[in-house]
């Protein structure tokens, strides 16, 4: 009972399973054409690839013991900013889904500004602004900046997926808290919150994700995250294939082991519906 | 009998108007009092206005005008009295609105220790005894989506009486179950009835009415068109509006 995995669009069409061995053939097939293009295209260019070069700016042996390359060293910078990141986008998120649905005006008032102006100015800018404008005038530093605007950003989209969420819980299950003598505060927290964060468990982890690449455009205020160390890399050594290749698959890894995690959680939680 | 008669007034509605913002006017002008230990049951059409008036009862509704007292406690704008009331007031609903992410012993014991402070352990025993008086204390760890219509519907009245509330409002509690589950529930309320607690009921299941109300009333359009012991509305109804109704649904 898992609708929300990629494999659910397949059981939506009516037609039969092409047979498995077909289905990988084709898939190899693209595979190597892919690599075909890739290879003609490299060698018209002349490319040296020079694949050696990469391990060291990952891990290195000195003196007997593993040392964490630049790229490594980057990775853990981009897991603390999307870490922390991704903890306050959420807390943005659900603070502003609950003001919008409050019945104050003032309330729904400062949350629609946030999402209006978030949502229609560029996470760049945004960056930027952050950064060049408010960094000096509050006086705060360049990976604070950073954490700022990336979940002030993502904080906006968590909100409608929170609020959808929550404005999908039957309205009984309100009524029945509020004749148990439950605060707001007290039905959100028991009743609304953990039936809501089930069902949004798979659009939240899309946002994580989302998180995840968009922490790249922090290396444009020097903060030296993986994509800073990429480049930092490649400006030292001009291996640019090598480097951006080795740089996608780092974030690739991060991305699809956070998602299968997430879908592991899932099933867990699947127990009740 | 003599309590039920002359016992003192827990709700005392007086004209209470309500009109909902699409312009249906639900309540007009109503006003009723119910005594301590009293069983009332109320019936009417559909759209009459039965759900509104339980539903104003708890603050679950606005009113526009009039006023409602319960146990003594005004339900007006303060918090607290409104919380009071809420406290005070115990509901059961058509589709038992139980939490379907508790298990039945979670779903009877949160509002005890959210609202009534109490710890876990004192909770439980309370919750347990609950769950024995209305017949089902072995499902206590079972999710609700586990049981029978009837069995959810029961372990919603055991999660409001765990509230030990003065008043219980009873909305259609047996229109969503199966024929053969309307019995179970009816008991548990009868037993209620019978230790004395104060009810209000809006059901047309008339054997009910008969065995264990003090009072039927007939309401139409927002108003009270007649009122009487069972035996008198059912049987010897006073008002034409009344036994067209009765002719209705019998
Ligand atoms: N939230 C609402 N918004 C608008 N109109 C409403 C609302 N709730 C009830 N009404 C209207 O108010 C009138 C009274 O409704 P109410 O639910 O109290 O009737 P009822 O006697 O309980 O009927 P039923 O037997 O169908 O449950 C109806 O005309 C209904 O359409
Ligand atoms: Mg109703």
């Amino acid at each position: 009972m898992k609708e929300n995995t990629y494999t659910s669009s397949a059981k939506m069409t009516p037609f039969r399973k092409p047979s498995p061995v077909v289905d990988i053939g084709l898939f190899l097939l693209v595979v190597a054409g892919l690599s075909v293009l890739m290879f003609r295209g490299t060698k018209t260019l002349g490319y040296n690839w020079q694949w050696y070069q990469i391990p060291r700016y990952i891990l290195s042996l000195e003196q007997g013991k593993l040392v964490a390359g630049p790229l490594i060293k980057g990775l853990m910078v981009t897991f603390q900013i999307t870490g922390v990141s991704l903890v306050l986008s959420f807390c943005f998120g659900l603070l502003t889904a609950i003001m919008r649905l409050s019945a104050s005006f003032a309330a729904r008032g400062i949350a629609r500004v946030y999402l209006e102006l978030v949502r229609n100015t560029p996470l760049l800018v945004q960056l930027f602004f952050i950064y060049f404008v408010l960094g000096p005038i509050m006086g705060i530093g360049r990976f604070t900046c950073a954490v700022l605007a990336l979940s002030l950003f993502e904080g906006a989209y968590a909100s409608e997926i929170f609020r959808a969420g929550i404005v999908s819980i039957h309205f009984g299950q309100w009524e029945a808290a509020h004749s148990l003598g439950l605060s707001k505060l007290q039905t959100y927290r028991y009743i609304i919150l953990p039936q809501a964060i089930r069902r949004i468990l798979p659009a939240l982890t899309s946002q994580a994700v989302s998180l995840i690449k968009d922490s790249a455009l922090v290396s444009t205020i020097a903060v030296y995250d993986l994509t800073m160390r990429g480049q930092e890399i490649v400006a030292e050594t001009y291996l640019a294939f090598e480097v951006w290749f080795t740089v996608a698959a780092i974030y690739l890894a991060v991305t699809v082991t956070l998602s299968v995690i997430i879908n592991m959680m899932e099933s867990k939680l699947k127990v009740v519906s | 009998m003599y309590e039920k008669t002359q016992g003192e007034y827990i709700i005392v509605v007086d004209k209470i108007n309500k009109t909902f913002p699409n312009g249906v006017r639900a309540l007009r002008d109503f006003s009723i009092k119910v005594r301590k230990r009293e069983v009332l049951v109320v019936i009417g059409p559909s759209g009459s206005g039965k759900s509104t008036f339980l539903r104003c009862l708890n603050g679950l509704e606005e009113i526009d005008s009039g006023s409602i007292v319960i146990d003594g406690i005004p339900l007006d704008q303060r918090k607290e009295n409104r919380l009071e009331i809420r406290k005070e007031v115990g509901m059961v609903f058509q589709s038992f609105n139980l939490f379907p992410h508790l298990t039945v012993l979670e779903n009877v014991n949160l509002a005890q220790m959210l609202v009534r402070k109490k710890s876990k352990k004192e909770a439980t025993e309370t919750s347990m005894e609950l769950l024995h008086k209305v017949g089902i204390p072995e499902k206590a760890r079972t999710f609700p989506n586990h049981l029978s219509g009837g069995q959810q519907q029961r372990v919603a009245i055991a999660r409001a009486l765990a509230m030990k509330p003065k008043v219980m409002l009873f909305d259609e509690a047996t229109s969503a179950l199966d024929p053969e589950m309307i019995g179970e529930v009816l008991e548990v309320m009868k037993s209620l009835a019978k230790e004395g607690m104060t009810m209000v009921v809006v059901s047309h299941e008339m054997g009910f009415a008969r065995e264990v109300s003090d009072r039927v009333v007939f309401m139409e359009d927002g108003a009270i068109v007649e009122e009487g012991t069972a035996e008198q509305v059912f049987g010897n109804p006073k008002q034409e509006r009344t036994r067209l109704f009765l002719s209705q649904i019998l």
